[in-house]
């Protein structure tokens, strides 16, 4: 049997929906496995929505706006151009074939253009043939693969704990006695050793506070709802104990409008890596050289030397395998995944109210906890993630399923970098992609 | 699951007996295991006994032999289809799916098997009946593996459980120097004893008399904490993740949808859910009848230590093994015995 490819082509109403008309009304050919779709805009197009058309099957999608300068709402392109291309890396990296998604400009006029566009979008499809996108049901029975090689590993420098924990403690006090901050999160220890957030509140805890090589958690991620609980009268200005990964999520956070500046008093540590359970230093700070916090009112330590240049064998491996295979690895990943949301509430950046892979009315996820769903879970949130992630990397620690959630994260941050010149939270300026830059509006 | 009353059955064997055993099964049925799947251990098909992770500590994990999720997922998974509807003109089909295969799950802990004797409880001995968790229970042969010791997060012995209780079990296996001596716990687990081979001994186990460091307030104790300070504050580093209660061995609270397969093909499924989600419960209208994370940790407790005896009638049995799994995933230190120890002092 011939294969035809089933392409779903989203057309902006203005300029390539009418430019296909075109096409058909000058009786110029374009392929009949175009399913158009007409859109308001381009810009309208949102990743899930791409990713959506994947995984119900889809073996091309290709998306057409205006020209660039020809949006008729001014930048509804240019969010199409920003979003669309960090998406295609990403869903490349998750083992789509990179000639199944297409993003280009057709104007009304240009008929000929369209078919053009269409005709060789659609034979190079054709050449791949059908999709493996979506994934065949096999639920937990399902064995993964193991294919993701090891780090290696790199012991734990040495710290000055006890002079840290007794300037975070001193700190600490005076904040407290003064009035301040009413609250101070920090590490404590607990009785199984376990090195955990804390919340202290008045002078007498205030020893309960340290500050070790196991210093994980991103506190950040507390601060949202600590400042403005619902229904509640906001406490006053908190304090936070930050290393220099979690001060960029409180840049971000600052970007985004989440709390004001003075709302917090930051309390930033310097860093020379955390360490795993087993004494090593976490992967995510084998390639860290970040020592210093990006903000802080009160700086504790001083700057260490180490920087870390350790191997980033996982992503470089990764990126070397063909398609199928990383597709056959990240299924093989997901498919341990539980839909517990542990990497999403651990995560500083994931504070929408409501999540729109949770939502009871969603049309982009369904509520099992089976293979497609969790892959368009973990890339969305990636996507999400993209130019707003600090790479904290404490998703993949937070994961019970021992899934690398954090390579998607690393792959986009550096995606975002190479386009945008954009690392999340080095100063309070927002994602790239989330926003219409200043200077889009100058042209037209 | 009624246990023989007669004189339960003994056999030596050796690691190379017990292996061609579990080789000769997994060639006939479906065997599931401990076994390494990406760093971490999990029960899973095995199709040859060499592909089990004997006693191997999976990294990050605090204890030995231990899967990161309970058996549970085998009686009551994680998703679930429970029938398919189909619409064609003015005819509604609907079709039932009925799992039917015959498991035997080796490497089951006792904790394990508590869990799953609790979840009958609630699905079996129940009405309504569950009837799609009561055909995988009948279907299921537990084999069990009794632990040496106690791994380092594990308090079995404090909530009513034994690291080497066969209750629960069909068979029951305990390491010795060289071997394993297995015991026939159930029929059903006596029938799949290869007895003509296996070498019958009159030695029965030694079994561990340890009793648990940790008080576990009774049922009683509950009601006059509901309204503690405490819960808020125990809470605060919580995060709101559903990690505890799917990796737990008796959390079985699921949702249920429908959902489009294709145009006019619906199957309705049932997933887990947790107590832990800020929506979960909520209402038509957006109320969320536990809209604190204070009020939702606490649920989580009460419903383990006071609920579940309450609603099951057995005394001051909780709905929890000590198998440690909640301490030993919580990304934010949360961990249950700490909780129980402090819930009678003042805050």
């Amino acid at each position: 049997m011939n294969y035809e490819p089933r392409i779903v082509a989203f057309l902006c109403t203005w300029c390539s929906y009418t430019g296909a008309d075109t096409a058909g009304i000058a009786r110029i050919k374009s392929p009949a496995n175009i399913r158009a779709i007409r859109v308001p805009c381009s810009g309208r197009v949102s990743p899930e929505l791409v990713m959506r058309t994947f995984d119900q099957g889809a073996d091309g999608v290709l998306v057409l706006g205006c020209h660039i300068g020809e949006c008729h709402y001014d930048t509804g392109n240019h969010r199409a151009a920003k979003r669309l291309p960090i998406l295609h890396s990403l869903m490349q990296f998750a083992g789509l074939e990179p000639e199944r998604f297409h993003l280009d400009w057709v104007s009304a006029s240009e008929g000929e253009r369209f078919s053009r566009i269409a005709t060789e979008f659609t034979e190079a499809v054709r050449a791949l043939g059908p999709v493996s996108w979506r994934a065949a049901p096999g639920g937990w029975q399902a064995v993964a693969k193991s294919l993701q090689p090891t780090e290696e590993e790199v012991p734990m420098p040495a710290v000055d704990c006890a002079g840290k924990t007794d300037a975070i403690r001193a700190k600490a006090k005076e904040l407290l006695t003064s009035g301040e901050v009413g609250c101070v999160i920090g590490y404590e220890v607990g009785p199984r050793n376990q090195t955990r957030p804390t919340f202290v509140y008045s002078v007498e805890e205030v020893d309960r506070l340290v500050w070790n090589p196991e210093v994980s958690n991103n506190l950040v991620s507390y601060l949202p709802v600590k400042l403005k609980p619902k229904g509640k009268e906001p406490p006053g200005k908190v304090a936070v104990v930050v290393k220099p990964c979690d001060s960029r999520a409180v840049n971000v956070l600052l970007a985004e409008n989440q709390f004001a500046r003075d709302q917090v008093h930051v309390i930033g540590v310097t860093c020379e890596g955390v360490c795993d359970g087993g004494g090593n230093l976490q992967v995510r700070c084998q390639t860290c050289s970040e020592r210093t916090p990006f903000v802080y009112d009160t700086l504790i330590g001083e700057p260490p030397a180490a920087v870390h240049t350790g191997p980033t064998a996982r992503a470089d491996w990764l990126e070397s395998l063909p398609p199928h295979e990383r597709m056959e690895f990240w299924l093989s990943q997901f498919d341990r995944c539980i839909r517990c949301y542990a990497c999403r509430q651990a995560c500083p950046m994931c504070n929408c109210p409501e999540c729109l892979y949770e939502r009871d009315d969603s049309t982009f996820i369904g509520l099992g906890i089976g293979l497609n769903e969790k892959r368009t879970f973990h890339l969305g949130r990636a996507y999400h993630l993209a130019g707003r992630c600090v790479g904290c990397n404490e998703c993949e620690r937070a994961c019970p399923m021992n899934i690398p959630i954090g390579l998607l994260n690393q792959k986009l941050a550096e995606e975002i970098e190479a386009a945008f010149g954009h690392r999340a939270g080095l100063a309070v300026v927002p994602s790239p992609i989330v926003t219409v830059l200043s200077g889009e509006y100058k042209d037209g | 699951m009624s246990e023989s009353n007669t004189d339960k059955k003994h056999w030596l064997i050796s690691q190379a007996e017990l292996e061609t055993w579990l080789d000769s099964i997994a060639n006939a049925r479906k065997l599931i295991a401990p076994r390494q799947v990406s760093g971490i251990m999990l029960y899973r098909p095995v199709a040859k006994s060499d592909e089990i992770a004997w006693h191997e500590q999976a990294p990050g994990s605090a204890h030995a032999g231990l899967p990161v999720l309970s058996v549970k997922e085998i009686f009551f998974p994680s998703t679930e289809r429970l029938f398919t509807i189909q619409k064609t003109g003015q005819e509604i089909l609907l079709e039932e799916t009925f799992p039917d295969w015959e498991t035997i799950v080796f490497g089951v802990r006792p904790c394990d098997a508590r869990g799953v004797k609790l979840l009958d409880a609630v699905f079996l001995d129940t009405n309504p009946i569950d009837s799609f968790y009561a055909r995988r229970r009948g279907n299921t042969t537990l084999i069990g593996l009794a632990c040496k010791e106690l791994g380092p997060t594990c308090f079995c012995n404090s909530v009513g459980g034994a690291p080497d209780d066969a209750h629960n079990m069909d068979i029951m296996l305990y390491e010795t120097d060289g071997g394993y001596l297995a015991e026939a716990v159930t029929e059903k687990g006596r029938f799949l004893i290869p007895s003509g081979e296996w070498k019958e001994t009159t030695t029965s186990p030694q079994h561990s008399t340890s009793i648990g460091q940790f008080p576990i307030p009774g049922k009683g104790k509950w009601p006059e904490h509901f309204n503690d300070e405490y819960w808020m504050k125990i809470s605060e580093r919580c995060i709101s993740c559903r990690a505890c209660a799917y990796v737990c061995p008796t959390c079985r609270c699921f949702a249920v949808r429908d959902e489009m397969l294709a145009p006019g093909e619906f199957e309705r499924i049932r997933c887990w859910d947790a107590c832990a989600g800020e929506n979960y419960r909520r209402v038509a209208g957006g109320h969320k009848p536990r809209a604190e994370k204070g009020e939702r940790l606490r649920n989580r407790f009460y419903c383990k230590f006071y609920y579940y005896p309450e609603q099951y009638g057995l005394g001051n049995t909780s709905a929890c093994t000590g198998c440690g799994r909640c301490i030993d995933v919580c990304p934010a230190g949360v961990d249950i015995t700490e909780v129980l120890m402090n819930l009678e002092k003042p805050v």
